[in-house]
């Protein structure tokens, strides 16, 4: 079984490069090998993933001893959440053209992945306990749903602007009915809210519980203040649908969702362009620092700094 | 035979102006009744649907029967209208073309939807109302009798039918299921009680539609329908507030002004708080004012948004038309034939009636002048001079009569010009 170490990420990324090639095809003609081979290669590229993230997460288990233990890990089981719903949904919705929008978003974050590269390393003393786990889980679920609800959204946006501006029907580039993706709009609309509040729940439970002296982030942090943002903007659409009728019909709700989606992009970007935040030392600043939770609500496991220290 | 058509169809008038020419049923009548004030010798059918308001005229001499500046000019009077608003988008057809063309409408082929039934029963009712507005249209008998018999035969001779679809069920199957995911969950409001309102019912059902209100001015009408497809009825003043609960609203009502104004509509859009709405307007005239479907989350679509989706199915029904059009072509020539031996028959009968009574004539003026002719010599004179008009009108009268089988008239109307014959 050595082949399978070969494995790298080019091999699912090159699979689902051809799956969405497939789907672009999918809006000019329409045949049945389209659709095996979207499900044969979508197959093998999960296989290629799943492979892939058993062997990292186990050889970062072994290393640092937790088994998401680095920002590439956590964006390639992101995605890898991604492709599996795609299976899921793609087997119901098989005329749709979901993977269309979808598979932008998966190649996204396994290139961001590529991006900020395997050999950084979330700080390991504190990432073992439960709240962690509740912590890293809850955030990471709820970044994959404001992924979702972004291409739920977005492919309202087009079937409604097609629909009022009476595009004529095609047989080729079809979306699912606008009732169907204003409901999964604003169900991820809530779910990612939630997930995200139980993030921020743990995060602030693991600062709580945590009197080593660890280090901190500071409070002018970038990643700080946009994560506190973004979770900010979660909260208020959430309360915003819940309250005003109208932002639970029709485009709105769409709206929502895709903004959530920009200000997780504009996270993940800022993550990526200036790296962590510099850390506090000591416990008095640590009383100041309180936004880094926020900072941990989003992004998961306690931030290290391997890559500016290194 | 003289027969002619004018009219407008979706081919070339978009619903603005079709809405202008549409009659309703009470329309119709009133026009037949200004109609024969004006051309009492005349024959006329006219057929209006939402996708077409066609005139056709009939008479036994083409000078009997108004000509197309006249057909325009009693259209465009009675509905209020200057010529020049209609002309533009009014085709016009006489004798074998406009044969071909009302075997055409009749047998679906022209619609906007082809294969749809709504249209035979259309041409039947417009057939009908003629009859009962002038029951002496011999003409008009013949050809609308024999437009029915093709559009049957075409229906059960081709395929142009099977898998039968209509506007409604385009609307429904197609651009209702873009919009709602299932119909079994959704408040349908039906908006009339014709054929087109009992069209759309068939489909909504079919679809899993279980919430359906029907309102109509006439609210027995409306109870009727409900009674036969299970929907609920609610009296017209209910209007305001169904329109505000419902998902889905079908309009098709022979109303001649808007049922739901802009004016309502905002009032409706207050309640509503922009939750989603699909109008499907399918009168013409329209039933919704057209601003109304640039309001947030409403989709309204007309007949002609549909047009796309019935070219669709226009192309997919392609491959039958070759032989619904070969019925069509051999019918009308045969019908053309038809017609043309009637006409010779009866220029020739004319023909040897006055040959005839000139022939008496003359034998008479004889008689009275050779006084001592023996009852001998007076039949062998009359039967010369039958021989003689027989073998003068012999050779012309063969001509006919190959001419006819031929379907050609050229002949005959020369000999009607010649000798002064009317048909």
């Amino acid at each position: 079984m050595d082949w399978l170490s070969g494995i790298s990420i080019t091999c699912f990324a090159a699979s689902y490069l051809v799956v969405f090639a497939l789907e672009i095809s999918r809006i000019f003609f329409r045949k049945n090998f389209q659709t095996f081979l979207i499900l044969g290669v979508t197959a093998a590229g999960l296989f290629a993933h799943s492979v892939f993230l058993v062997l990292q997460t186990q050889l970062q288990f072994d290393r640092t001893g937790i088994w998401i233990g680095n920002w590439s890990t956590w964006l390639l089981v992101a995605a890898w959440i991604l492709v599996a719903i795609f299976v899921l949904i793609g087997g119901r919705k098989s005329q749709s053209l979901i993977g269309l929008f979808l598979w932008p978003v998966v190649l996204a974050l396994i290139f961001m992945g590529t991006v900020f590269g395997l050999d950084q390393s979330f700080n390991s003393s504190q990432a073992r306990s439960i709240w962690n786990m509740v912590h890293g889980f809850s955030l990471l679920i709820g970044t994959v749903i404001v992924c979702m609800g972004f291409v739920f959204g977005l492919m309202y946006l087009v079937q409604a602007y097609r629909l009022k501006h009476k595009v004529p029907h095609s047989r080729f580039f079809r979306l699912p009915s606008l009732e169907w993706l204003q409901n999964w709009s604003e169900r991820s609309l809530w779910l990612s809210a939630g997930a995200l509040a139980i993030g921020l729940i743990s995060g602030i439970a693991i600062n709580g519980l945590n009197d080593s002296g660890d280090k901190l982030i500071a409070w002018s942090d970038p990643v700080v203040w946009t994560s506190g943002i973004l979770f900010a903007w979660l909260l208020i659409a959430t309360l915003f649908n819940l309250v005003y009728q109208p932002a639970r019909q029709g485009r709105k709700v769409a709206y929502l969702v895709v903004t959530s989606f920009l200000f997780l992009v504009l996270e993940l970007g800022i993550v990526w362009w200036m790296g962590h935040g510099q850390p506090v030392e000591n416990n008095v600043e640590r009383q100041t620092a309180g936004l880094s939770i926020v900072h941990e609500a989003v992004y998961g496991g306690t931030p290290s700094i391997r890559r500016s220290a290194s | 035979m003289n027969f002619k058509l004018i009219g407008c169809s979706h081919h070339r008038s978009d619903a603005s102006v079709r809405e202008k020419l549409a009659f309703t049923d009470n329309q119709v009548g009133s026009f037949l009744e200004r109609f024969y004030d004006r051309f009492p010798k005349s024959e006329a059918v006219l057929l209006s649907t939402c996708n077409r308001t066609e005139l056709y005229a009939a008479g036994k001499q083409s000078d009997l029967i108004p000509s197309r500046e006249e057909l325009i000019g009693i259209l465009a009077e009675h509905q209020g209208l200057h010529v020049n608003q209609i002309e533009p988008g009014l085709f016009s057809h006489s004798n074998e073309q406009a044969v071909f063309h009302l075997f055409s409408v009749a047998a679906s082929l022209d619609s906007l939807v082809v294969g749809e039934t709504q249209i035979l029963a259309q041409v039947k009712q417009a057939y009908q109302i003629a009859v009962s507005s002038n029951p002496d249209i011999t003409l008009s008998h013949r050809i609308f009798q024999n437009a029915i018999r093709v559009a049957r035969r075409v229906a059960n001779e081709t395929d142009l039918q099977a898998n039968r679809v209509s506007i409604p069920s385009i609307a429904i199957g197609m651009l209702a299921k873009r919009i709602f995911e299932r119909l079994d969950n959704k408040r349908v409001l039906v908006i009339g009680a014709g054929k087109m309102a009992h069209e759309t019912l068939t489909y909504l059902k079919y679809h899993g539609a279980k919430q359906i209100y029907l309102i109509n001015r006439t609210p027995e009408k409306a109870e009727s329908l409900a009674e036969q497809h299970g929907g609920q009825a609610v009296p017209w003043h209910d209007l305001e507030h169904q329109l505000s609960q419902s998902d889905l609203i079908v309009s098709a009502t022979a109303a001649t002004q808007p049922v739901i104004e802009l004016e309502l509509f905002d009032r409706v859009e207050k309640i509503r708080q922009q939750r989603p709405l699909f109008i499907l307007d399918l009168a013409i005239p329209r039933d919704v004012a057209e601003e109304v479907g640039d309001r947030l989350n409403v989709y309204l679509y007309t007949i002609d948004d549909l047009r796309q989706e019935c070219d669709r199915n226009r192309k997919s029904r392609e491959s039958h038309w070759p032989a619904a059009e070969k019925i069509l072509r051999a019918e009308t020539k045969l019908f053309m034939q038809e017609m043309q031996r009637r006409g010779g028959g009866a220029v020739i009968a004319q023909l040897k009636q006055n040959a005839d009574t000139i022939k008496a004539s003359e034998l008479t003026r004889l008689n009275n002048r050779l006084d001592g002719l023996s009852d001998a010599d007076r039949e062998e004179i009359e039967y010369a001079f039958n021989r003689l008009v027989n073998k003068i009108l012999h050779p012309p009268l063969e001509s006919l009569k190959d001419e006819s089988q031929q379907g050609t008239s050229g002949l005959l109307e020369a000999l009607k010009k010649l000798f002064k014959l009317t048909d």
